[in-house]
């Protein structure tokens, strides 16, 4: 049918592309980004809106199963993509295109989708290390079997899920808390990060965070500057500024395609680009105003975190300082890694924006998994 | 007089319907896909329907009182010019009530919740 | 109709505007369509501008491509979705916005000359608060319940300051009848003397149409927000009614602010048109310059700054107004 076919050829020009970076591979997730947006296609910020599934770097048992489960949310037509290497892009790229055209593919594909309902079969990474701070958040083990609705539980938990429980909030009221994870596939979050979060409204009540890991650690990664832009570009996108984020990724990207970029760090003004980047993100009193404040980190914080020295002040500092700093060269040695359990405690009592604000600004550097004696953090 | 309206919204609702009858003839898939809400790959705890903690709640009290207000304002904006000096007096005396109790919540700590 | 103070109105010969035959509603509801397609291709142009260097223009067919893409993708719904609702909120949009544009005349026709146009259009954008935050509570998702609500957030600070400026055009005017208040502004724009008003209008609309600085509710950082589970044709109508809301709000804009069809050379119908576009293009292109108003921070600056602002307006107007007649 010609209408049909019209659509589709349309439809594969602007696809929607859902980037999951697996962690020690963010080199080849922004190579990722920069040849999809290059074909004129988007990038998706959630499984609804995505109709490729782009995964760089081979994920680790776990981080594997969150994947698949939100392969299963991708809507149709739907393609998904495993990339291992910067090489191969062009050709996974063009594949995905030939891929999201094959009509009678995706007409059978709600018969290919495991289960009886098109979620079921998938029950997302193994939840083994205890639960989030409160009864009730037992693990949903039995999802698969009493996902048919009218189930024998029906009243406590509808569709195989239960309600959430009330808690005391702040001022005394009770209130239902709501367990919810963030990560690890989430745009703008760092690679593997899991923060389970426990919400009153959109407010972090209390927070604990664990690393999703690879499935081997040779990876694909950036260097410390591109790095830094990253993390401004993220800041910007969170910050709901999508035109200045658009412009920080163009810098972060231009050493690779091609623009000139200084080759020694002894003239901060060096690339255009970046200082007009500096310029816009310094003169926005809005963004000012948006970020001040948030997030403010004491020397103490610091060193406990295993942040770099310069990560004390508010998220605003830390994005000046990201674009001040980003020709400086990185110190020798690098540093040691963050552990994963203290990143829950910067953002506990914040609400979603500005935990995600304040997340997005850090430098995590690399995460470690390694185990800190503090099982939970909660702060009023 | 309402007819006009009434047929706007009349055609609203039939060109949304086109674009749904538009989507059955060319969707992949003319069914929707039963699924999982989204939550960065993970199988949801709960349902997120809930009472939700809205912090603002203090602020949404405030509004109200504002909002019956405008019941008076807009019959008050017709006859404004005929009644006069009086109707200003008596309107902005009255705002200017409410606005120092907008103040008194602001002090309060009503309009901030994080 | 029976408006006793249009006949003191200065210059008001005849009528104000002609009521045209109710089946007019389908063309209300076409340039409704049109404007907010221009609105997606303006921004397609402008996003395309950002992210690469050239071949700009291209990009204004990015609307079309995005909608083909979305009537080609399958829906969907989630577990124990309140579907009803869910689908009401985001069909709502577009029925607003058709009925916020029905009081709007072009030049001096209208679909619906109602006695209290200005109150049919404040009622519409209020329905907005109830149908965005049902799409965000019907998927039954966290993150688009999160949206819902800092929408609801941002409605407290926004909508006051808009209903105050929505009311200084009516009192100087002395009518709440769109086609009266038009003709009011017989030589000088409202816009003109009531600049406030005119900006915290501006402020409202792009409020109601969860649009740049306003769109928190529909944020990267919960994937979306209140569409963050919408697909397919779902999806496609819930950003054609945001579309299609801001193109409203541009529209009443003419009538209330900017002279209605006032204008040289052209006839008025085309000027409502151009002054509309140049509306809707300025809240296009200001989405490009502004990071969002996060709903917390809004608050206190919609009750300490807008809100007194937008009443000072109010009163000036008023002094103005009383003092002329």
């Amino acid at each position: 049918m010609g209408l049909r076919e019209v659509l589709a050829r349309s439809a594969a020009r602007h696809a929607h592309v859902l980037v999951v970076e697996v962690p020690g591979w963010d080199g080849l997730r922004m190579a990722t980004e920069r040849a999809v947006l290059e074909r004129g296609w988007r990038l998706a910020w959630s499984p609804a809106d995505a109709d490729v599934l782009l995964v760089c770097g081979p994920p680790g048992p776990r981080l594997a199963a969150a994947v698949d489960l939100v392969w299963e949310q991708l809507p149709g037509p739907r393609v998904r993509v495993d990339v291992l290497d910067r090489r191969d892009l062009p050709d996974a790229l063009a594949g995905a295109c030939a891929g999201l055209l094959d009509d009678d593919h995706h007409r059978r594909d709600p018969r290919a989708r495991h289960g009886a309902q098109d979620h079921g079969g998938h029950d997302g990474p193994e939840d083994h290390d205890g639960h989030d701070g409160h009864a009730g958040s037992e693990h949903h083990g039995d999802h698969d079997s009493s996902d048919d609705h009218g189930g024998h539980d029906m009243e406590m938990s509808p569709g195989g899920i239960p309600l959430a429980e009330g808690g005391d909030d702040r001022d005394g009221l009770e209130m239902d808390v709501l367990a919810v994870r963030l990560g690890p596939v989430l745009p703008h979050w760092p690679a593997g990060l899991v923060l389970h979060c426990s919400l009153q409204g959109d407010v972090l009540t209390g927070a604990r965070a664990e690393l999703l890991g690879a499935e081997h650690e040779d990876g694909d990664a950036a260097d410390p500057r591109t790095r830094a832009l990253d993390r401004v570009v993220s800041v910007l996108a969170l910050a709901g500024w999508d035109d200045a984020a658009e412009r920080a990724r163009r810098v972060r990207d231009a050493p690779a395609t091609g623009d000139a970029r200084p080759t020694t760090a002894d003239h901060p003004t060096a690339s255009p680009g970046l200082a007009r980047l500096r310029r816009r993100v310094r003169r926005s009193r809005m963004l000012r105003w948006s970020l001040r404040g948030l997030g403010p980190l004491t020397a103490d914080d610091v060193r406990r975190l295993g942040l770099p020295e310069d990560a004390g002040g508010d998220a605003y500092d830390r994005l000046l300082h990201l674009l001040d700093d980003v020709d400086e060269p990185a110190p020798p040695g690098g540093r040691q890694a963050v552990p994963v359990d203290a990143l829950a405690d910067p953002v506990v009592g914040l609400d979603l924006a500005a935990a995600r604000l304040v997340l997005a600004g850090l430098d995590l550097g690399g995460l470690s998994a390694a185990p800190a004696p503090r099982p939970e953090a909660t702060r009023g | 007089m309402y007819a006009g309206v009434a047929l706007v919204a009349v055609v609203a609702v039939l060109s949304i319907l086109g674009m749904y009858a538009l989507h059955r003839a060319t969707a992949v898939v003319a069914d929707p896909l039963h699924t999982l809400p989204f939550e960065s790959g993970w199988v949801p705890q709960q349902h997120a329907l809930s009472r939700y903690h809205v912090r603002w709640y203090l602020a949404s009290l405030v509004f109200l009182a504002f909002d019956v207000e405008m019941l008076f304002m807009y019959p008050w904006a017709v006859v404004v010019a005929q009644v006069g000096w009086s109707a200003v007096v008596e309107m902005f005396l009255f705002l200017g009530a409410l606005l120092v109790a907008v103040v008194w919540a602001w002090r309060e700590g009503a309009f901030r919740w994080v | 109709m029976g408006e006793p103070l249009l006949t003191s109105l200065p210059a008001a010969a005849g009528p104000a505007v002609v009521t045209v035959a109710p089946a007019w509603a389908v063309a209300v509801v076409a340039v409704l369509g049109a404007l907010a397609l221009a609105a997606a291709a303006l921004d397609g142009v402008l996003s395309a501008r950002s992210a690469s260097a050239g071949g700009a223009l291209g990009a204004a067919g990015r609307p079309l491509g995005e909608a083909s893409r979305l009537l080609r993708q399958r829906r969907r719904t989630t577990v124990q979705a309140d579907t009803l609702l869910w689908r009401t909120g985001g069909a709502g949009l577009l029925v607003a916005a058709a009925l916020m544009l029905a009081v709007v005349p072009l030049g001096r026709w209208t679909v619906a000359d109602l006695a209290v146009g200005v109150v049919w259009f404040n009622a519409m954008d209020v329905m907005v608060w109830a149908l965005v935050w049902l799409v965000g509570w019907g998927a039954n998702s966290a993150h688009a319940l999160v949206g819902g609500y800092r929408f609801l957030a941002h409605g407290l600070g926004y909508e006051l300051p808009l209903m105050f400026a929505l009311v200084a055009p009516a009192i100087a005017a002395g009518s709440l009848n769109v086609g009266a208040v038009a003709a009011a502004q017989d030589g000088l724009w409202f816009a003109a003397w009531m600049p406030v008003a005119f900006l915290v209008y501006l402020l409202g609309v792009a409020g109601f149409s969860v649009w740049g600085p306003f769109a928190p509710a529909l944020g990267t950082d919960v994937a979306g927000g209140v569409r963050a589970e919408l697909s397919g044709v779902d999806r496609l109508v819930l950003e054609t009614g945001r579309y299609a809301l801001l193109a409203a709000g541009a529209a009443f804009a003419v009538p209330m602010f900017l002279g209605g069809g006032a204008g040289p050379l052209l006839p008025d119908w085309a000027w409502t048109l151009v002054k509309t576009l140049a509306v809707l293009a300025l809240l296009v292109w200001a989405r490009r310059r502004l990071p969002a108003l996060r709903p917390d921070l809004f608050m206190e600056i919609g009750w300490l700054v807008l809100l007194p602002a937008a009443l000072v307006q109010d009163l000036l107007v008023a002094v103005v107004t009383v003092w002329r007649s």
